[in-house]
Protein backbone atom coordinates (compact mmCIF):
# COMPACT_ATOMS: atom_id res chain seq x y z
CA UNK A 1 0.00 0.00 0.00
CA UNK A 2 1.47 3.66 -1.34
CA UNK A 3 1.80 5.40 2.01
CA UNK A 4 0.83 8.47 0.50
CA UNK A 5 -2.71 7.46 -0.66
CA UNK A 6 -3.35 5.58 2.41
CA UNK A 7 -5.39 7.73 4.26
CA UNK A 8 -7.25 8.80 0.99
CA UNK A 9 -8.94 5.35 1.46
CA UNK A 10 -9.88 6.50 4.78
CA UNK A 11 -12.01 9.28 3.59
CA UNK A 12 -13.93 6.24 1.88
CA UNK A 13 -14.25 4.02 4.95
CA UNK A 14 -14.95 6.63 7.83
CA UNK A 15 -17.24 7.94 5.01
CA UNK A 16 -15.56 11.05 5.63
CA UNK A 17 -18.34 13.43 3.21
CA UNK A 18 -19.85 16.92 3.24
CA UNK A 19 -22.62 15.31 5.71
CA UNK A 20 -20.47 13.87 7.79
CA UNK A 21 -18.19 16.95 8.27
CA UNK A 22 -21.43 18.83 8.95
CA UNK A 23 -22.41 16.39 11.41
CA UNK A 24 -18.99 16.07 13.03
CA UNK A 25 -18.38 19.91 13.31
CA UNK A 26 -22.05 20.23 14.63
CA UNK A 27 -21.20 17.71 17.50
CA UNK A 28 -17.81 18.89 18.47
CA UNK A 29 -19.27 22.15 18.21
CA UNK A 30 -16.74 24.03 15.86
CA UNK A 31 -18.72 27.00 14.40
CA UNK A 32 -17.32 29.77 11.92
CA UNK A 33 -16.63 31.94 14.66
CA UNK A 34 -14.45 29.20 16.25
CA UNK A 35 -12.66 29.19 12.91
CA UNK A 36 -12.34 32.92 12.38
CA UNK A 37 -10.76 33.23 15.97
CA UNK A 38 -8.38 30.68 15.35
CA UNK A 39 -7.01 32.30 12.04
CA UNK A 40 -6.94 35.93 13.68
CA UNK A 41 -4.29 33.83 16.29
CA UNK A 42 -2.12 32.86 13.44
CA UNK A 43 0.83 35.68 14.30
CA UNK A 44 0.39 34.22 18.02
CA UNK A 45 0.93 31.05 16.56
CA UNK A 46 4.08 31.34 14.46
CA UNK A 47 5.43 33.07 17.17
CA UNK A 48 5.36 30.02 19.73
CA UNK A 49 5.44 27.39 16.93
CA UNK A 50 9.10 26.83 17.67
CA UNK A 51 8.83 27.01 21.72
CA UNK A 52 5.83 24.37 22.01
CA UNK A 53 7.29 22.10 19.51
CA UNK A 54 10.44 21.99 21.00
CA UNK A 55 8.20 21.22 24.74
CA UNK A 56 6.37 18.69 23.29
CA UNK A 57 9.35 16.70 22.13
CA UNK A 58 10.45 16.92 25.43
CA UNK A 59 7.95 14.72 27.11
CA UNK A 60 7.95 12.44 24.00
CA UNK A 61 12.02 12.00 23.70
CA UNK A 62 11.73 11.44 27.82
CA UNK A 63 9.64 8.66 27.52
CA UNK A 64 11.71 5.37 26.08
CA UNK A 65 8.43 4.00 24.99
CA UNK A 66 7.65 6.99 23.22
CA UNK A 67 11.58 7.86 22.51
CA UNK A 68 11.85 4.78 20.42
CA UNK A 69 9.46 5.63 17.48
CA UNK A 70 12.40 8.59 16.52
CA UNK A 71 15.71 6.79 17.06
CA UNK A 72 17.87 9.49 15.74
CA UNK A 73 18.69 13.16 15.53
CA UNK A 74 17.78 13.34 11.87
CA UNK A 75 14.37 11.49 12.63
CA UNK A 76 14.02 13.96 15.31
CA UNK A 77 14.60 17.21 13.01
CA UNK A 78 11.78 16.05 10.43
CA UNK A 79 8.77 15.45 13.11
CA UNK A 80 9.53 18.54 14.42
CA UNK A 81 9.23 20.45 11.14
CA UNK A 82 6.08 18.08 10.30
CA UNK A 83 4.70 18.94 14.20
CA UNK A 84 5.39 22.95 13.11
CA UNK A 85 2.73 22.23 10.08
CA UNK A 86 0.43 20.91 12.24
CA UNK A 87 0.33 23.11 14.78
CA UNK A 88 0.57 25.87 12.28
CA UNK A 89 -2.34 23.96 10.63
CA UNK A 90 -5.11 24.61 13.58
CA UNK A 91 -4.73 28.76 12.98
CA UNK A 92 -5.35 28.32 9.10
CA UNK A 93 -9.22 28.88 9.80
CA UNK A 94 -11.04 26.39 7.76
CA UNK A 95 -12.16 23.07 8.54
CA UNK A 96 -13.04 21.35 4.70
CA UNK A 97 -12.82 18.15 3.50
CA UNK A 98 -9.49 18.91 2.54
CA UNK A 99 -8.41 20.09 5.98
CA UNK A 100 -10.29 16.32 7.31
CA UNK A 101 -7.85 14.49 4.58
CA UNK A 102 -4.75 15.88 5.98
CA UNK A 103 -5.74 15.37 9.44
CA UNK A 104 -6.17 11.72 8.85
CA UNK A 105 -2.76 11.36 7.22
CA UNK A 106 -1.55 12.34 10.41
CA UNK A 107 -3.78 9.10 11.83
CA UNK A 108 -2.80 7.07 9.18
CA UNK A 109 1.15 8.13 9.66
CA UNK A 110 0.99 7.18 13.35
CA UNK A 111 -1.20 3.54 12.86
CA UNK A 112 1.71 2.81 10.26
CA UNK A 113 4.96 3.18 12.91
CA UNK A 114 2.57 1.66 15.32
CA UNK A 115 1.95 4.61 17.45
CA UNK A 116 -0.85 3.62 19.51
CA UNK A 117 -3.74 5.50 20.61
CA UNK A 118 -2.95 5.92 24.56
CA UNK A 119 0.49 7.58 23.02
CA UNK A 120 -1.11 9.92 21.03
CA UNK A 121 -3.52 11.18 23.16
CA UNK A 122 -1.33 11.62 25.81
CA UNK A 123 0.54 13.76 23.61
CA UNK A 124 -2.72 16.14 23.10
CA UNK A 125 -2.54 16.73 26.48
CA UNK A 126 0.71 18.30 26.50
CA UNK A 127 -0.08 20.30 23.65
CA UNK A 128 -3.25 21.71 25.38
CA UNK A 129 -0.96 22.74 28.14
CA UNK A 130 1.65 23.91 26.40
CA UNK A 131 -1.00 25.89 24.55
CA UNK A 132 -2.60 26.95 27.07
CA UNK A 133 0.67 28.43 28.94
CA UNK A 134 1.82 30.54 26.13
CA UNK A 135 -1.85 32.42 25.70
CA UNK A 136 -2.32 32.86 29.30
CA UNK A 137 1.46 34.83 28.46
CA UNK A 138 0.58 36.33 25.01
CA UNK A 139 -3.30 37.18 26.10
CA UNK A 140 -3.24 38.25 29.60
CA UNK A 141 -6.93 38.90 29.43
CA UNK A 142 -8.70 35.34 31.03
CA UNK A 143 -11.64 36.15 29.13
CA UNK A 144 -9.70 36.66 25.37
CA UNK A 145 -7.50 33.16 26.85
CA UNK A 146 -11.07 31.30 27.63
CA UNK A 147 -12.12 31.97 23.87
CA UNK A 148 -9.16 31.15 22.36
CA UNK A 149 -8.42 27.56 24.26
CA UNK A 150 -11.74 26.87 24.15
CA UNK A 151 -11.95 27.14 19.58
CA UNK A 152 -8.34 25.64 19.78
CA UNK A 153 -9.77 22.91 22.02
CA UNK A 154 -12.97 21.94 19.71
CA UNK A 155 -10.43 21.79 16.41
CA UNK A 156 -7.72 19.58 18.47
CA UNK A 157 -10.32 16.96 19.83
CA UNK A 158 -12.01 17.32 15.90
CA UNK A 159 -8.53 15.96 14.96
CA UNK A 160 -7.87 13.26 17.97
CA UNK A 161 -11.38 11.84 16.65
CA UNK A 162 -10.10 11.29 13.14
CA UNK A 163 -6.72 10.22 14.51
CA UNK A 164 -8.48 7.67 16.90
CA UNK A 165 -11.00 6.73 13.81
CA UNK A 166 -8.41 6.10 11.79
CA UNK A 167 -6.51 3.94 14.05
CA UNK A 168 -9.91 2.09 14.58
CA UNK A 169 -10.66 1.88 10.58
CA UNK A 170 -6.81 0.16 10.13
CA UNK A 171 -7.70 -2.57 12.99
CA UNK A 172 -10.76 -3.39 11.54
CA UNK A 173 -9.08 -3.85 7.76
CA UNK A 174 -6.76 -5.96 9.48
CA UNK A 175 -9.38 -8.10 11.16
CA UNK A 176 -11.17 -8.34 7.60
CA UNK A 177 -8.17 -9.73 5.80
CA UNK A 178 -7.50 -12.33 8.12
CA UNK A 179 -10.97 -13.54 8.17
CA UNK A 180 -10.65 -13.65 4.50
CA UNK A 181 -7.96 -15.89 4.59
CA UNK A 182 -9.19 -17.61 7.42
CA UNK A 183 -12.34 -18.49 5.15
CA UNK A 184 -9.84 -19.32 2.59
CA UNK A 185 -8.00 -21.64 4.95
CA UNK A 186 -11.13 -23.06 6.04
CA UNK A 187 -12.69 -24.19 3.06
CA UNK A 188 -9.73 -25.97 1.03
CA UNK A 189 -11.23 -27.49 -2.48
CA UNK A 190 -9.32 -29.28 -3.47
CA UNK A 191 -9.15 -30.77 -7.65
CA UNK A 192 -9.11 -34.83 -6.91
CA UNK A 193 -9.62 -35.56 -10.23
CA UNK A 194 -11.25 -33.77 -13.44
CA UNK A 195 -14.82 -32.64 -12.31
CA UNK A 196 -14.61 -34.44 -9.01
CA UNK A 197 -13.47 -31.78 -6.37
CA UNK A 198 -12.31 -32.49 -2.30
CA UNK A 199 -13.06 -30.88 0.71
CA UNK A 200 -11.15 -32.37 3.56
CA UNK A 201 -12.73 -30.29 6.82
CA UNK A 202 -10.74 -30.35 9.63
CA UNK A 203 -11.47 -28.46 13.12
CA UNK A 204 -14.42 -27.16 14.88
CA UNK A 205 -17.52 -25.91 12.85
CA UNK A 206 -19.49 -23.17 13.99
CA UNK A 207 -23.13 -22.02 12.29
CA UNK A 208 -21.13 -19.51 10.78
CA UNK A 209 -18.24 -21.29 9.35
CA UNK A 210 -21.46 -23.96 8.23
CA UNK A 211 -22.57 -21.28 5.66
CA UNK A 212 -19.26 -20.16 4.62
CA UNK A 213 -18.33 -24.52 4.01
CA UNK A 214 -22.23 -24.24 1.82
CA UNK A 215 -21.46 -21.00 0.27
CA UNK A 216 -17.91 -21.93 -0.73
CA UNK A 217 -18.53 -25.29 -1.99
CA UNK A 218 -21.38 -24.32 -4.78
CA UNK A 219 -19.16 -21.42 -5.86
CA UNK A 220 -16.57 -23.86 -6.15
CA UNK A 221 -18.76 -26.92 -8.26
CA UNK A 222 -20.35 -24.44 -10.40
CA UNK A 223 -16.79 -22.78 -11.24
CA UNK A 224 -14.79 -26.26 -12.33
CA UNK A 225 -18.48 -27.79 -13.15
CA UNK A 226 -17.69 -30.88 -11.18
CA UNK A 227 -19.98 -33.64 -11.45
CA UNK A 228 -19.05 -34.22 -7.68
CA UNK A 229 -17.45 -32.88 -4.72
CA UNK A 230 -16.32 -35.19 -1.58
CA UNK A 231 -16.58 -33.68 2.13
CA UNK A 232 -14.66 -35.59 4.23
CA UNK A 233 -15.75 -35.18 7.90
CA UNK A 234 -13.16 -37.22 9.70
CA UNK A 235 -11.06 -33.98 11.17
CA UNK A 236 -14.11 -32.67 12.79
CA UNK A 237 -13.86 -33.40 16.16
CA UNK A 238 -17.77 -32.90 17.39
CA UNK A 239 -20.34 -33.52 14.44
CA UNK A 240 -23.88 -32.24 16.42
CA UNK A 241 -27.51 -31.95 15.03
CA UNK A 242 -26.61 -28.23 13.84
CA UNK A 243 -23.55 -28.78 11.70
CA UNK A 244 -25.20 -32.44 10.81
CA UNK A 245 -28.17 -30.33 9.55
CA UNK A 246 -25.94 -27.83 7.53
CA UNK A 247 -24.22 -30.76 6.12
CA UNK A 248 -27.40 -32.05 4.87
CA UNK A 249 -28.42 -28.53 3.31
CA UNK A 250 -25.20 -28.31 1.51
CA UNK A 251 -26.12 -31.96 -0.41
CA UNK A 252 -29.52 -30.44 -1.25
CA UNK A 253 -28.09 -27.48 -2.39
CA UNK A 254 -25.11 -29.23 -4.63
CA UNK A 255 -28.24 -31.28 -5.73
CA UNK A 256 -29.63 -28.11 -7.29
CA UNK A 257 -26.61 -27.42 -9.11
CA UNK A 258 -26.97 -31.09 -10.96
CA UNK A 259 -24.10 -32.53 -8.74
CA UNK A 260 -23.75 -34.74 -5.87
CA UNK A 261 -21.90 -34.90 -2.10
CA UNK A 262 -20.28 -37.65 -1.54
CA UNK A 263 -20.03 -37.35 2.41
CA UNK A 264 -17.41 -39.77 3.87
CA UNK A 265 -14.93 -40.11 7.07
CA UNK A 266 -18.98 -41.24 8.87
CA UNK A 267 -18.14 -42.22 12.33
CA UNK A 268 -20.53 -44.27 14.33
CA UNK A 269 -21.27 -41.11 16.30
CA UNK A 270 -22.06 -39.01 13.38
CA UNK A 271 -24.37 -41.86 11.65
CA UNK A 272 -25.99 -42.06 14.72
CA UNK A 273 -26.44 -37.86 14.83
CA UNK A 274 -28.01 -38.28 11.26
CA UNK A 275 -30.26 -40.67 11.75
CA UNK A 276 -31.37 -39.18 14.86
CA UNK A 277 -32.01 -35.74 12.87
CA UNK A 278 -34.44 -37.93 10.89
CA UNK A 279 -33.17 -36.59 7.90
CA UNK A 280 -33.89 -38.74 4.68
CA UNK A 281 -30.76 -40.56 4.09
CA UNK A 282 -32.01 -42.36 1.05
CA UNK A 283 -30.05 -39.60 -1.66
CA UNK A 284 -27.27 -39.07 0.42
CA UNK A 285 -23.77 -40.67 -0.63
CA UNK A 286 -21.95 -41.65 2.33
CA UNK A 287 -19.01 -43.83 2.96
CA UNK A 288 -16.90 -44.44 6.13
CA UNK A 289 -13.25 -43.70 4.73
CA UNK A 290 -12.16 -41.10 2.21
CA UNK A 291 -10.45 -44.18 -0.32
CA UNK A 292 -14.68 -45.39 -0.50
CA UNK A 293 -15.72 -41.70 -1.03
CA UNK A 294 -13.07 -41.03 -4.09
CA UNK A 295 -13.95 -45.05 -5.63
CA UNK A 296 -17.64 -43.93 -5.36
CA UNK A 297 -16.98 -40.42 -7.00
CA UNK A 298 -15.08 -41.96 -9.75
CA UNK A 299 -18.24 -44.01 -10.82
CA UNK A 300 -20.02 -40.49 -11.63
CA UNK A 301 -17.50 -39.06 -13.81
CA UNK A 302 -17.25 -42.73 -15.46
CA UNK A 303 -14.05 -43.91 -14.61
CA UNK A 304 -13.04 -46.81 -12.03
CA UNK A 305 -10.14 -48.02 -9.88
CA UNK A 306 -8.43 -50.62 -11.74
CA UNK A 307 -5.56 -53.10 -10.22
CA UNK A 308 -2.85 -52.45 -12.56
CA UNK A 309 -1.60 -55.06 -14.65
CA UNK A 310 2.11 -56.19 -12.75
CA UNK A 311 4.05 -56.96 -15.62
CA UNK A 312 3.26 -54.19 -17.45
CA UNK A 313 3.90 -51.31 -14.60
CA UNK A 314 5.46 -53.00 -11.53
CA UNK A 315 6.40 -49.85 -9.59
CA UNK A 316 2.53 -48.16 -9.67
CA UNK A 317 -0.20 -50.59 -7.17
CA UNK A 318 -3.14 -48.18 -8.44
CA UNK A 319 -4.08 -45.78 -11.33
CA UNK A 320 -7.25 -44.17 -12.19
CA UNK A 321 -8.19 -45.28 -15.83
CA UNK A 322 -11.02 -44.72 -17.68
CA UNK A 323 -13.30 -47.86 -17.67
CA UNK A 324 -17.54 -48.39 -18.33
CA UNK A 325 -19.49 -46.29 -16.62
CA UNK A 326 -20.72 -48.33 -13.30
CA UNK B 1 -48.48 -19.87 -26.63
CA UNK B 2 -49.37 -17.56 -23.73
CA UNK B 3 -46.43 -16.60 -22.16
CA UNK B 4 -42.91 -14.59 -23.09
CA UNK B 5 -40.51 -17.65 -23.32
CA UNK B 6 -39.95 -19.29 -26.33
CA UNK B 7 -39.86 -23.67 -26.32
CA UNK B 8 -37.62 -25.18 -28.46
CA UNK B 9 -38.35 -28.83 -29.52
CA UNK B 10 -35.07 -31.14 -30.45
CA UNK B 11 -36.19 -34.45 -31.03
CA UNK B 12 -37.95 -36.08 -28.36
CA UNK B 13 -36.99 -32.81 -26.16
CA UNK B 14 -38.57 -29.52 -25.09
CA UNK B 15 -35.76 -27.16 -24.60
CA UNK B 16 -36.78 -23.66 -22.65
CA UNK B 17 -34.17 -20.99 -21.50
CA UNK B 18 -35.63 -18.78 -18.72
CA UNK B 19 -34.42 -15.02 -18.77
CA UNK B 20 -32.81 -13.27 -15.97
CA UNK B 21 -35.53 -12.26 -13.86
CA UNK B 22 -38.93 -14.67 -13.62
CA UNK B 23 -42.05 -12.60 -12.40
CA UNK B 24 -44.89 -15.04 -10.85
CA UNK B 25 -47.30 -14.61 -14.12
CA UNK B 26 -44.35 -14.89 -16.38
CA UNK B 27 -43.57 -18.00 -14.44
CA UNK B 28 -47.45 -19.56 -14.75
CA UNK B 29 -47.66 -19.03 -18.20
CA UNK B 30 -44.60 -20.72 -18.80
CA UNK B 31 -46.15 -23.97 -16.84
CA UNK B 32 -49.21 -23.57 -19.05
CA UNK B 33 -47.11 -23.31 -22.32
CA UNK B 34 -44.90 -26.03 -21.08
CA UNK B 35 -47.86 -28.40 -20.53
CA UNK B 36 -49.98 -27.06 -23.42
CA UNK B 37 -46.30 -28.11 -25.97
CA UNK B 38 -46.51 -31.23 -24.22
CA UNK B 39 -50.37 -32.19 -24.80
CA UNK B 40 -50.28 -30.22 -28.81
CA UNK B 41 -46.97 -31.60 -29.93
CA UNK B 42 -47.31 -35.13 -28.61
CA UNK B 43 -44.28 -37.60 -28.20
CA UNK B 44 -41.92 -35.65 -26.41
CA UNK B 45 -39.64 -37.89 -23.26
CA UNK B 46 -38.34 -34.83 -21.89
CA UNK B 47 -37.72 -31.37 -20.62
CA UNK B 48 -34.65 -29.00 -20.23
CA UNK B 49 -35.23 -26.16 -18.22
CA UNK B 50 -31.91 -24.04 -18.56
CA UNK B 51 -31.97 -21.55 -15.43
CA UNK B 52 -28.41 -20.23 -15.67
CA UNK B 53 -29.36 -17.09 -16.31
CA UNK B 54 -31.95 -16.34 -13.37
CA UNK B 55 -30.27 -14.80 -10.60
CA UNK B 56 -33.25 -14.59 -7.75
CA UNK B 57 -35.70 -17.08 -7.20
CA UNK B 58 -38.28 -16.97 -4.60
CA UNK B 59 -40.18 -19.90 -3.22
CA UNK B 60 -43.16 -19.24 -5.30
CA UNK B 61 -41.11 -19.52 -8.74
CA UNK B 62 -39.37 -22.57 -7.34
CA UNK B 63 -42.71 -24.47 -6.25
CA UNK B 64 -43.90 -23.34 -9.94
CA UNK B 65 -40.82 -25.03 -11.48
CA UNK B 66 -40.81 -28.10 -9.35
CA UNK B 67 -44.65 -28.45 -10.44
CA UNK B 68 -44.23 -27.73 -13.54
CA UNK B 69 -41.63 -30.64 -13.40
CA UNK B 70 -44.33 -32.76 -11.64
CA UNK B 71 -47.33 -32.37 -14.16
CA UNK B 72 -45.41 -33.32 -16.76
CA UNK B 73 -44.05 -36.16 -15.43
CA UNK B 74 -47.95 -36.95 -15.46
CA UNK B 75 -47.55 -36.26 -19.10
CA UNK B 76 -45.11 -38.91 -19.28
CA UNK B 77 -41.65 -36.34 -19.78
CA UNK B 78 -38.89 -36.04 -17.18
CA UNK B 79 -38.08 -32.45 -16.40
CA UNK B 80 -34.39 -30.84 -15.68
CA UNK B 81 -33.35 -27.89 -14.14
CA UNK B 82 -30.11 -26.88 -15.58
CA UNK B 83 -27.31 -24.11 -14.35
CA UNK B 84 -28.78 -23.27 -11.42
CA UNK B 85 -26.46 -20.33 -10.27
CA UNK B 86 -24.95 -21.40 -6.58
CA UNK B 87 -26.41 -18.13 -5.06
CA UNK B 88 -29.87 -19.21 -6.11
CA UNK B 89 -29.41 -22.81 -4.61
CA UNK B 90 -28.03 -21.57 -1.44
CA UNK B 91 -31.13 -19.24 -0.86
CA UNK B 92 -33.71 -21.86 -2.07
CA UNK B 93 -31.99 -24.67 0.36
CA UNK B 94 -31.63 -22.09 3.21
CA UNK B 95 -35.33 -20.98 2.87
CA UNK B 96 -36.32 -24.54 3.52
CA UNK B 97 -37.03 -25.54 -0.18
CA UNK B 98 -34.93 -28.21 -1.44
CA UNK B 99 -37.05 -29.04 -4.51
CA UNK B 100 -37.75 -33.02 -3.92
CA UNK B 101 -37.94 -35.27 -6.67
CA UNK B 102 -36.32 -32.51 -9.30
CA UNK B 103 -33.93 -33.67 -11.40
CA UNK B 104 -31.05 -31.00 -12.24
CA UNK B 105 -27.59 -31.26 -13.96
CA UNK B 106 -25.05 -28.28 -14.18
CA UNK B 107 -25.59 -27.50 -18.07
CA UNK B 108 -28.28 -27.98 -21.15
CA UNK B 109 -25.76 -30.48 -22.31
CA UNK B 110 -25.78 -32.56 -19.41
CA UNK B 111 -29.24 -32.39 -18.73
CA UNK B 112 -29.80 -34.11 -22.39
CA UNK B 113 -27.40 -36.77 -21.49
CA UNK B 114 -29.02 -37.31 -18.50
CA UNK B 115 -32.84 -37.46 -20.27
CA UNK B 116 -31.17 -39.92 -22.72
CA UNK B 117 -29.75 -41.68 -19.67
CA UNK B 118 -33.19 -41.99 -18.08
CA UNK B 119 -35.10 -42.83 -21.46
CA UNK B 120 -32.99 -45.89 -22.13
Amino acid sequence: MDPRIDHRRYMKTLRLDEAELRARRAFFELTDEDLARLAALRPFAERVTDAIVDDFYKLILSQPETKKFFPDEAAVRRVKKTQREYFLGLFVGRCDLAYVEDRLRVGAAHDRIGLQPKWYLGAYRKYMQLICDHLFAELKDAGNVRDAFESIEKLVYFDAALAVDVYVAAKIEALERHQAAIRELSTPVIRVHDRVLLLPLIGAIDSHRAEQIMDSVLLKVSEAQARCIIIDIAGVPVVDTKVADSLVKTTAAVRLLGAEVILTGITAQVARTIVQLGVDISTMHTQSSLSEGIELALTFVGKSIQAAKRSRSPNRSGEAKSGKRA
Amino acid sequence: MKGTIPILRLGGTLLATIPTELRDRVAQDFQDDILTALEERGGARGVVIDISGVETVDTYVARVLADTGRMAKLMGARTVLVGMRPEVAATLVRMGYSMEGVLTALNAAEGLALLRRRAR
